[in-house]
């Protein structure tokens, strides 16, 4: 694989005021990098900072601390309106609710013109128009959907107008926060294949946020797993799932029902108990094999290094 | 085992400005004791709708259960008016909704919310009701229920809410329980807590459970038979290795094949083409036909009849029919089946597999 970073996150943090005296720390320091042209899935359950996270990284939210860096620059951080403009044409997000993230008083096709007409991509309505009934078709609608609102679409077809409108800038890197948890089952297969389809044309990359751990690992080519604002491992997806380290991806693992009766009634679900963890130790993020990291501390890591040998 | 519900043809259908949106189009199948029946199918395919006209919950006007028949205990519970009814639910038939968030009443005390049914129903004094409520929190594996019960749902979290909802639901010994995507807003290692406290609480009381969802794999781990609902109708019943090894209507290879395994990723996924009918105007024929890429000519004329698989096994798919060509399930649902198989399953090759 490619393994020109296009973004950097080192050491994010997160964190919102919620009285006088007391600070939710939804995103505590974690990094990772991005490599061009890949799939980096997050997994984790509710609450644990992964919506937080990306939406720190394409600056809906101001950083507590930590750098984010996009292709070597970085997103935070004071800028020049036109400085902004070119990052905001680069990144791109898809969001959860298909319901909630289209303006019901615009058409579609001024949804997805919106950000043509922001970064004056298109010289005349003519082109504007082309170019947004090429973007219905490249993500299966038809032209004629065009002039229609959206409230006159299914959720399935509203999550597409959804990704017509995040490519219609060209971006390089798109963030798709949970774009298929409102969808039915049947709908999630288009969606999750039209992400693919799209990746493997022009190349995106994506940051795919969800909670549904075996469609992340069906598209991403790296998984992280979140527990409570930090990253706790770290690992290529095939790696993660046959050799989970971390106690809490064991658990999230072995949590997953899967469409198979008979491995349903033999099914063994471990727990995860926090307090397990030696806590006289700050447990640090390491790599204990090459790209495979998990956050532990020196014992545990000695113990990780001796499983992964064997 | 002896069916202690049967449903006959139940249709129900809703009046709205735009006509008659027919959810449910002639369902029929029969509850065991003790079992766990699963409906599966797309939001809009009258799942949710079936069961809530079991509990007699459609709101009326628009809704209006059109045509049926719903036999419990020797009556028929679609013809009972709202003071009859009020005496079964809650009591025989009590529903686990969706939602934890919003399905307990923020102004109430949880103790007093589970009281409620013990009281009406059970006749129990307060004093009673409230001990037998401490006994069902614990039941339903809640920390130290006796300073709890006096607690706000907001004081909970929502696996715990959850838990108080089922505790609700289970409060007068329900012979049915009608689960409605009890799992589905809550987080995966939740839900494993909340099925397996469902499983063994089932164990304990030989309640049957309908339990609705759209998650194949929820159903693989609760189900003893499943029920795939489409567009209003059920087109495949059976039990779950039937369902899930021997699939039959090529709608259940569809949802089988859109769920990604864990040991696969470079074939893409089995999507289902387009989006569910329109209720309002259901199509001619078969409603799964336009969506379908083994649709025969006869689909699009009549509806196809259920087909015997095996003594359990039902689809209403022409592709059973003797004259129909012989039709094999795509390669990816096919390497699934097999897949499964080769865990240790039981194949089960009753039935016409020619």
């Amino acid at each position: 694989m490619n393994q020109e970073k296009l973004l950097e996150v080192k050491n994010l943090k997160q964190y919102f005021k919620t009285g006088r005296h007391s600070v939710v720390k939804a995103v505590d320091g974690i990094s990772f990098d991005i490599y061009k042209g890949e799939t980096f899935g997050l997994v984790g359950e509710s609450g644990c900072g992964k919506s937080t996270t990306g939406r720190s990284i394409i600056r809906l939210y101001d950083a507590t601390d930590g750098q984010v860096k996009f292709a070597g620059e970085d997103v935070h951080g004071k800028k020049s309106k036109a400085k902004l403009k070119e990052f905001n044409q680069k990144m791109q997000m898809i969001f959860q609710d298909p319901y909630a993230s289209l303006n019901p008083r615009m058409t579609v096709m001024d949804i997805i013109a919106e950000g043509l007409d922001i970064h004056g991509l298109v010289k005349n309505p003519k082109e504007r128009k082309a170019r947004v009934h090429d973007l219905l078709e490249r993500v299966g609608l038809n032209k004629e959907h065009a002039n229609r609102y959206p409230h006159e679409f299914s959720g399935g077809q509203r999550q597409r107008i959804g990704i017509a409108r995040a490519l219609a800038v060209d971006p390089e890197f798109i963030i798709a926060d949970e774009p298929i948890s409102a969808l039915d089952v049947s709908i999630q297969a288009q969606v999750v294949n039209l992400l693919k389809e799209l990746q493997k044309e022009h190349g995106y990359t994506y940051l795919f946020i969800a909670h549904d751990l075996s469609m992340v690992k069906y598209i991403s080519d790296r998984i992280g797993v979140m527990y409570f604002g930090k990253m706790v491992e770290l690992a290529d997806s095939d790696e993660l799932y046959k050799n989970p380290l971390h106690p809490y991806t064991k658990s999230l693992l072995s949590a997953i029902p899967l469409p198979d009766p008979d491995y349903e009634r033999n099914r063994i679900r471990t727990e995860y108990n926090p307090a397990d963890h030696d806590t006289s130790e700050t447990p640090k993020f390491r790599e204990v094999r090459p790209n495979h990291w998990v956050l532990c501390t020196t014992k545990e890591f000695e113990a990780y290094k001796k499983q992964v040998k064997n | 085992m002896e069916n202690i519900l049967e449903v006959n043809n139940l249709q129900v259908s809703f009046d709205t400005y735009g006509g008659e949106v027919q959810a449910v189009r002639g369902v029929s199948f029969n509850l065991k004791k003790g079992e766990t029946l699963a409906i599966v199918g797309e939001s809009g395919s009258g799942k949710s709708v079936t069961t809530r006209a079991l509990a007699r919950l459609i709101p009326s006007p628009p809704g209006r259960i059109k045509e049926g028949e719903i036999l419990f205990d020797g009556k028929d519970l679609a013809k009972l008016s709202d003071k009859q009814m009020q005496a079964i639910r809650g009591k025989d038939i009590s529903t686990i909704f969706q939602d934890p968030m919003t399905s307990l009443n923020p102004t109430m005390k949880i103790g007093t919310q589970i009281m409620e049914g013990l009281i009406k129903h059970q006749k129990m004094s307060k004093s009673q009701a409230k001990e037998r409520t401490i006994e069902l929190l614990e039941l339903v594996g809640l920390p130290n229920p006796s300073e709890r019960v006096d607690q706000y749902p907001h004081q909970f979290s929502g696996g715990q809410r959850q838990r108080i909802v089922i505790a609700i639901a289970l409060a007068c010994n329900p012979k049915i329980l009608i689960a409605d995507e009890p799992t589905t807003a809550l987080d995966v290692t939740i839900q494993a807590q909340i099925l397996e406290l469902m499983k063994d609480i089932q164990k304990k009381t030989d309640s049957s459970i309908i339990f609705i969802t759209h998650d194949l794999g929820v159903v693989a781990n609760v189900a003893d038979r499943v029920a795939v609902m489409y567009a209003g109708k059920i087109v495949e019943i059976g039990t779950a290795d039937e369902i899930f090894y021997n699939p039959k209507h090529p709608y259940t290879w569809g949802l089988i094949g859109s769920m990604p395994t864990l040991d696969n990723t470079e074939e893409s996924l089995v999507a289902i083409p387009g989006s569910p009918p329109d209720m309002l105007n259901p199509p001619k024929g078969d409603a799964f036909a336009p969506r379908n890429d083994f649709a025969l000519e006869i689909d699009r004329e009549m509806e196809p009849p259920m087909f015997k698989v095996s003594d359990t096994h039902y689809a209403a798919t022409w592709l059973l029919h003797e004259y129909a060509p012989h039709v094999e399930p795509p390669e990816a649902v096919k390497r699934r089946m097999k897949g499964f198989a080769s865990t240790g399953a039981a194949s089960n090759g009753e039935g016409d597999q020619s």
